[in-house]
């Protein structure tokens, strides 16, 4: 499932399409892209990532702002690495940044959902409304 | 390889299908979402996307979009993602 995200840069913003993937520990964003809006790789901190298939290395780049979902993070660490070219993303979207709100999927519909967590009962209810839409 | 007209940014996607392309957004809808832009560059190389975009931040470029016109992967390929970061 691709999903429009905008990232911030030090020279600008860039709107790219990154993967939904709650397999994804952290999220991923291609270090070419990640070059080229500015942000400097060769002072990244050196990481092992771990695949299904084996492992391999990247670098974590901090991003200024990654907007998603209707979901905003600001300073967030993100792995730097090269994404297959055939691929036909700039990124992946992770848990890192998914947990930061509950997270629905009607596949029949084709409905992608968020909601904020509950803070009360009253709350709970009006989230109850936006989900019952979505079933 | 390069236009100066707005449009929609669907059309844009449409013309140029399984080519990577750069647009500079000109508009966005009523959630923030781009609409409408310049198509700057369209090739099936993703690397002179990254340097055009570049380029265009340079020139004064304020927010770009980049995306692939067509699949995920190829026809017949399945996708297996995920990572996880060992500290």
């Amino acid at each position: 499932m691709r999903i429009w995200a905008r990232l911030i840069g030090p020279r600008g913003a860039v709107w790219c399409e990154m993967v939904l993937d709650t397999g994804s520990s952290k999220t991923v964003v291609d270090e070419r892209l990640l070059a080229r809006m500015g942000y400097n790789l060769l002072e990244a901190q050196p990481i092992v990532i771990a695949t299904a298939s084996g492992r391999t290395e990247a670098s974590i780049v901090t991003v200024r702002q990654l907007i998603a979902l209707g979901m905003e993070a600001t300073n967030l660490p993100v792995l730097a690495m090269p994404l297959w070219q055939s691929l036909g993303v700039d990124g992946l979207l992770g848990m890192d940044f998914l947990r930061r709100r509950n997270l629905f999927c009607n596949f029949g519909k084709g409905i992608l959902l968020t909601l904020p967590f509950a803070r009360n009962f009253l709350h709970r209810c009006q989230l109850v409304t936006h989900l019952f839409a979505a079933l | 390889m390069t236009e100066r007209k707005p449009e929609p940014i669907e059309e844009i996607r449409k013309r140029f299908k399984d080519e990577w392309l750069l647009i500079k957004v000109t508009k966005h809808d009523k959630n923030g979402f781009p609409i409408e832009g310049i198509l700057l560059l369209h090739t099936a190389d993703r690397e002179a996307v990254y340097e055009a975009l570049e380029a265009a931040f340079k020139q004064g470029e304020q927010e770009l979009l980049t995306c692939f016109a067509g699949p995920l992967v190829p026809e017949g390929w399945e996708v297996v993602l995920g990572a996880v970061v060992t500290l």
